[in-house]
């Protein structure tokens, strides 16, 4: 019984250079299906890890109360000082408080991919900052000085924006200022951002002392109830507090979810297509092979024999183009550097990521493919009258 | 018998090929004519924009605001028709997820610069009279079920009164839509003044100025003479047209035309190598009857363009079946997608390329088996057997 399946699958697979043509149309219209889920599925990843690998668990951010994004968020420096007086804190060696009022305003880049304006992020942040950003470094260049227009940018912008690089020169309102550092955080959402002094900033948008989000490193993860407690307790704050993982976890949701259900019913679609393509493929296959399956069934081999070797065939087919395709998308997307506008309003600068999980996805949309179009042909070359055997060709 | 007759019953010789075939092709017309259509209503920020209407907007970027006072300067200017001005309300409805587009805007010059926008005129001269009138565009209305005569609270994530409160509160007076199903009616507006006067912060400060000029040949000079008006002031503005401005705008989303290039593409590689394939193996097949046409006294060049109609009339059929199945489908999301993606529907011109791509395609495919059985030889073929 095995033998005769190993058999008759060898005969099928050994015969597939005879019906190159078709075989080959099969390999890569399922290559490109399992290549447009596999893009769509590496943005929407890339996009989701940029987001998710931001912010910490111990950090808190806090924002004016129903404003949910830093841009429309706005406190005033005496609500910064509570926070500073406030448990749950966690002080430098010093003792001062690891807190950080921070501006947050944007300004226009010019996208490389369109030339066309795009919105970026300006933040403007003081001394504690760095303490709130693990893996904080700067690539190129020095840190901007206090009380001057001096700019420091992230590799993300620096590499989707033009004339952001070292030591260029950029109008922001009536000053120039001068790009004095390159920073990055290890491919967060600091990375798509800019960074200046927060009082020259606060002078430059008449903020006064006011800043609109405050960052502050907590004792531990836990601390956050004690913090939020306090804020309840305390109406000179009418505050969200959230930490910073959770901050940017919920902005990762809407657009990643938009990628992935617009990617998945297109490549859905598109693998009905190939699933017909597969199917003739199968069934020309069977079709040219008539009069070998007949003899095989005159000399004792089973139906179930050939139709397991007409689905292996198919399988065998699909599973190559499976594997072309997310080679390719590999080739190809991973590593793509791209931006969007986030829920904050701002670009965020992200990487096309294909994922273990994403392959292994566009493999079994792949190997379904194959086994659906290999189905009806299967059964068909196993119900083979045995008078082909005479039919005459 | 006929030539067409002939080239039917050879296209459906083998039903079930014929219907893959078939099935395949739909497919990637299916594709083509939704991501099309989606395509056309996206890019159409730039296609609907006056084009003498102009947007000036605070240099730095166009959320950071500018002085009242500019509204007045530039109306003064040469070239200048009327003058209106915006702000951005980050307006929500009982929960911030409930987001409402609304902006804040000087009700005479607003409806002038947008002469697009239709309404009853009672109801005209109601939002221009009543100072906390809301007017909300139909599909905005559809959505939350508001009709003239409610009275409802609009709250801001961004601006606070001075009593500290974030909610404004708005009685409904007029419904807006306009002819054009793609302009967007999918948002609402409401007296500057109203707004203003209690403001916590940023108070007398305006988001953007829209500019009607005389003439669209003046564009550039007016342009060019609002932002020379506030260079070296604390605010410098950038002005530039309506349609320039929505193409920047929606470019920051990426470049979705590329996205959809690259979907439409792997589509129609797909069934080129399908189809293409399976119409050599199928001529192939057939190569004894060629010759026996030939024998009979069938001409080659009939017979090349045979087998070239044959796939150019296969391809066709797949392609009218999938752009009207993406017309159909179309015509049942429009009515769900009104409030983000206004008017969507199959225009014409995305139909006719579509045709134009099949017959395209079928003659691509065609091509390779059409010259095999044009050169097919008697003997040889008869030969074989």
């Amino acid at each position: 019984m095995f033998n005769q399946i190993g058999a008759v699958t060898m005969i099928n697979l050994r015969s597939i250079p005879q019906r190159a043509g078709l075989s080959l149309a099969t390999i890569i219209s399922i290559a490109l299906v399992t290549g447009v889920l596999l893009g769509f599925l590496a943005m929407s990843n890339g996009f989701r890890a940029t987001l998710q690998g931001t912010g910490s668990e111990s950090v808190a951010v806090m924002l004016r109360a129903g404003s949910q994004a830093e841009l429309n968020s706005g406190l005033s420096s005496d609500q910064v000082r509570l926070i500073e007086e406030a448990p749950g804190i966690a002080r430098d060696a010093e003792g001062a408080p690891l807190v950080s009022g921070e501006l947050f305003v944007i300004v226009d880049g010019i996208k490389r991919s369109s030339q066309t304006e795009a919105n970026l992020p300006l933040r403007g942040v003081g001394t504690q900052a760095l303490a709130l950003r693990d893996g904080f470094q700067m690539v190129e260049g020095r840190m901007f000085e206090p009380g001057t227009n001096e700019l420091v940018v992230g590799a993300g912008v620096i590499r989707e924006f033009s004339n952001f690089d070292l030591g260029e020169t950029i109008r922001l309102g009536p000053n120039e200022w001068v790009i004095v550092g390159i920073f990055s955080t290890g491919g967060s959402v600091f990375d798509s951002e800019i960074w200046a002094d927060i009082a020259v900033i606060q002078n430059l948008y008449n903020r006064g002392t006011g800043v609109q989000s405050i960052r502050a490193r907590l004792t531990s993860p836990e601390a956050i109830t004690e913090l939020q407690a306090y804020e309840e307790g305390e109406p000179r704050l009418n505050l969200d507090v959230q930490s910073e993982t959770d901050f940017f976890a919920g902005q990762a949701g809407g657009t990643a979810v938009l990628i992935e259900i617009i990617g998945w019913p297109l490549a859905i679609v598109m693998a009905i297509g190939a699933l017909a393509g597969a199917w003739n493929t199968m069934y020309s296959s069977v079709d040219t092979r008539m009069r070998e399956i007949a003899t095989l069934r005159a000399i004792g081999f089973s139906g179930f024999a050939a139709a397991v070797g007409t689905m292996v065939e198919s399988l065998v087919l699909a599973a190559i183009g499976g594997l072309v395709g997310a080679g390719a998308t590999y080739l190809v997307f991973n590593g793509v550097s791209a931006s969007t506008l986030g829920s904050g309003f701002t670009q965020v600068v992200f990487s096309f990521a294909v994922t273990g999980g994403s392959v292994l996805a566009g493999m079994i949309m792949a190997v379904i493919i194959g086994f659906f179009g290999g189905l009806v042909p299967a059964i068909r070359s196993a119900y083979v009258p045995l008078l082909t055997v005479h039919r005459s060709e | 018998m006929n030539d067409l007759t002939l080239i039917r019953k050879n296209l459906f010789r083998k039903k079930l090929r014929a219907i893959l075939l078939t099935l395949s092709i739909l497919i990637a017309f299916l594709i083509f004519g939704v991501l099309g259509a989606f395509y056309s209503v996206w890019s159409s920020g730039g296609a609907l924009a006056a084009d003498n209407r102009l947007i000036t907007v605070n240099r730095i970027n166009f959320t950071v605001s500018m002085p009242y006072a500019y509204w007045n300067r530039v109306a003064a200017l040469d070239g200048v028709e009327t003058v209106s001005h915006a702000s951005w309300f980050g307006g929500y409805y009982q929960d911030p997820t409930q987001f409402v587009q609304t902006f804040a805007v000087d009700p005479e010059t607003y409806l002038e610069a947008y002469a697009e926008l239709t309404m009853p005129a009672d109801q005209r001269e109601a939002f221009l009279t009543t100072r906390d009138c809301l007017l909300v565009g139909a599909d905005l209305a559809g959505q939350y079920g508001w009709s003239v005569g409610d009275t409802i609270p609009l709250l801001s994530n961004i601006w606070q009164k001075n009593d500290g409160s974030s909610s404004w509160e708005f009685n409904i007076c007029a419904v807006f839509d306009a002819e054009d199903d793609k302009v967007p009616a999918n948002y609402a507006m409401f007296h500057y003044d109203y707004y203003n006067e209690p403001l916590a912060f940023n108070q007398d400060q305006l988001g953007w100025l829209i500019i009607n000029t005389t003439d669209p040949a003046l564009n550039d000079q007016v342009a060019r003479a609002v932002d020379e008006m506030f260079a070296n002031s604390p605010a410098e503005t950038e002005t530039t047209t309506e349609a320039a401005f929505n193409e920047a705008f929606a470019n920051q989303f990426g470049n979705i035309a590329l996205i959809l290039l690259f979907v439409v593409g792997s589509a129609f590689t797909t069934i080129l190598i399908i189809v293409g394939f399976t119409m050599v193996t199928a001529i192939n097949e057939r190569t004894g009857e060629i010759a026996v046409m030939k024998t009979l006294g069938f001409p080659a060049p009939r017979i090349f363009r045979m087998v070239l109609s044959e796939s150019v009339m296969l391809s066709l059929f797949g392609g009218l079946l999938g752009l009207g199945l993406a017309w159909l489908m179309i015509a049942a999301v429009a009515p769900v997608a009104a409030a983000f993606l206004p008017g969507l529907s199959l225009p014409p011109s995305v139909f006719w390329v579509g045709v134009g791509l099949s017959v395209l395609l079928g003659l691509l495919t065609g091509l390779v088996p059409a010259i095999n059985a044009q050169r097919v030889k008697i003997v040889t073929a008869l030969g074989k057997q």
